[in-house]
């Protein structure tokens, strides 16, 4: 028999062997550790399912005299969202004019401020709600504070390669002509990058809505706090209907920010 | 004729280990129109950007008006810096505000406090913004967005923000690189035309030798990093620019007689 033409390079055949094996022995080393099994979850699949069909099914609505709170801690999950990240935002601008090397009055510092802005960011809002909450109490404004936090350090991040991309030629001309730093802020900087930063904000907006859910479930308010009441009580029902409600409301904002981005960056 | 400009022993340095500058002198007077030319990476950037101090000098001195730039800081370096017009050769213009708006950037250096900062211009400089304009052929497009230009156009704009500063010195930075023959063409009459009637010394960094022999009153030749040729334009005789190119004439796209015959009257 006449050898085979092999159809890839052979250094490549056996990477893809090798990373195969890799995920293989991964995944038995992993579920060996974790006590996984995938026949468990086939034996239990009977009770999941009557949870599913029987508990969830179908969506119930809340007491009618309810309603009109559930409504309004949903309008709350979204002024949460809103308001911390307009904050950040306007936080986040300040900031990352100091975070870029090209641009800071004060380069040398630039490299810190982006580092302090990682190190809060790598801190997910959850964690810091848990923070907050074992040391200010729950509450909305607890709630607030940490969406603020990893927001505002997402958006120093965003903000700071905005305008490392697009304003360093016309911040150039503006020192030529003797344009001091907040000259050249307002004058060269805000004006190029103001999409720019529009679109991570509305992007940023989409981000919260869903945090602010989960943040408002562990004690900030909102939203996620009466799902998580009506699950404590046991009327999965009714959570599921408030569910779909969560869903429909991430559905519309995003299609909304979504569309707002597509406008601002033609 | 005074002099505006001084070189003495100029040298730099950048951190990555390149020479861009060794040992530079020469001076320009009031009225001069001088063009540098040299083969990419010999210097001519450095040499502009160093004048208003966009980028620090290693050793030597820089005398512009009689002050030395090195010792500039803050405020002084500001009022410096506004006396040096600059033009670009990718315009660098704000693109998202209006044509005016980036004309009167030019008086920025003027300004002070929140006037300065939130664009808050006198009706006088307003008014010699649109004057400017006028003169450049640009008037009715006072409101566009800078981004609706073409090319040629946008280098206008270059232009009047740069003349907006009341200059003694223009520097320009390849500023016909990125243009077609035909605008190229009106935009190095405009530089002539304008710095001449001004008496405003220019300096050019150029590519084009031929552009650089028809319009300049002097050359400066650089040759990585070292003046290698400085005189009138008559002067430069194939063998100096073989020793700027470092390579045969014949092996250089010079340019023809052809591109001055160019009509400038339908240019972009």
């Amino acid at each position: 028999m006449t050898k085979r033409i092999p159809l890839i390079a052979r250094e490549q055949k056996r990477m893809y062997t090798i990373f195969i094996a890799v995920a293989l022995v991964l995944f038995i080393a992993t579920s060996f550790y974790t006590n996984f099994n995938i026949m468990t979850l086939a034996q239990n699949s009977d009770a999941f399912w009557a949870f599913i069909t029987k508990d969830f099914f179908p969506p119930a609505l809340p007491k009618a005299s309810r309603i009109p709170g559930v409504l309004s801690s949903v309008v709350v999950t979204l002024a949460l969202a809103m308001s911390s990240t307009t904050i950040a935002a306007v936080l986040a601008f300040f900031v990352s004019l100091f975070a870029s090397e090209k641009i800071s009055p004060f380069p040398k510092l630039a490299k810190y401020v982006r580092g302090f802005a990682t190190f809060l960011r790598n801190i997910p809002a959850l964690v810091w709600a848990f923070i907050l909450f074992s040391s200010l109490g729950i509450g909305t404004g607890v709630g607030f504070v940490a969406l603020l936090i990893t927001s505002f350090a997402f958006m120093v991040r965003a903000f700071v390669e905005t305008i490392e991309d697009v304003s360093q030629d016309c911040v150039e001309s503006l020192q030529a002509v003797g344009a001091g730093f907040w000259q050249r802020v307002w004058q060269a900087i805000l004006p190029s990058c103001l999409n720019g930063f529009l679109s991570w904000f509305l992007y940023c907006i989409e981000v919260n809505i869903r945090a602010s859910t989960i943040v408002g479930m562990v004690g900030g308010g909102g939203v996620g706090l009466t799902l998580f009441s009506y699950i404590k009580g046991f009327q999965y029902d009714i959570a599921f209907s408030i569910i779909l409600l969560i869903a429909a409301m991430v559905i519309v904002v995003d299609r909304i920010t979504g569309k707002l981005r597509k406008e601002i960056l033609k | 004729m005074d002099k505006i400009l001084k070189f003495e022993n100029v040298s730099k340095h950048y951190p990555n280990g390149v020479h861009a500058l060794k040992n530079v002198s020469f001076e320009v007077n009031e009225g001069e129109f001088v063009s540098i030319i040299g083969p990419s990476g010999s210097g001519k950037s450095t040499i502009l950007r160093s004048i208003n101090k966009l980028i620090p000098i290693s050793d030597g001195n820089i005398t512009l008006d009689g002050l030395l730039v090195s010792q500039q800081k803050g405020k002084e370096l500001r009022k410096l810096r506004r006396k040096v017009g600059m033009i670009f050769q990718n315009y660098n213009l704000v693109y998202s505000l209006s044509v005016l708006q980036n004309v009167l950037h030019g008086r920025l250096g003027y300004m002070d406090g929140l006037k300065g900062i939130f664009g808050l211009y006198s009706e006088e400089d307003k008014k010699e913004a649109i004057n400017l304009l006028n003169e450049l052929g640009m008037e009715q497009f006072c409101y566009n967005r800078a981004s609706d230009l073409s090319g040629g156009q946008k280098q206008r704009v270059g232009i009047a923000r740069a003349i907006m500063q009341n200059p003694k010195l223009l520097l320009c930075d390849e500023p016909i690189a990125s243009l077609d023959p035909s605008s190229a063409k009106t935009i190095m009459d405009l530089l002539r035309d304008m710095t001449r009637k001004r008496n405003i010394a220019c300096i050019v960094n150029l590519h084009q030798l031929d552009v650089a022999i028809k319009y300049s009153t002097r050359i400066i030749g650089l040759s990585k990093g070292e003046v290698v040729f400085d005189g009138p334009p008559e002067k430069l005789t194939d063998d100096v620019i073989e020793r700027i190119y470092n390579t045969s004439r014949e092996n250089l796209m010079i340019g023809g007689a052809g591109n001055d015959k160019k009509d400038s009257a339908d240019c972009a």
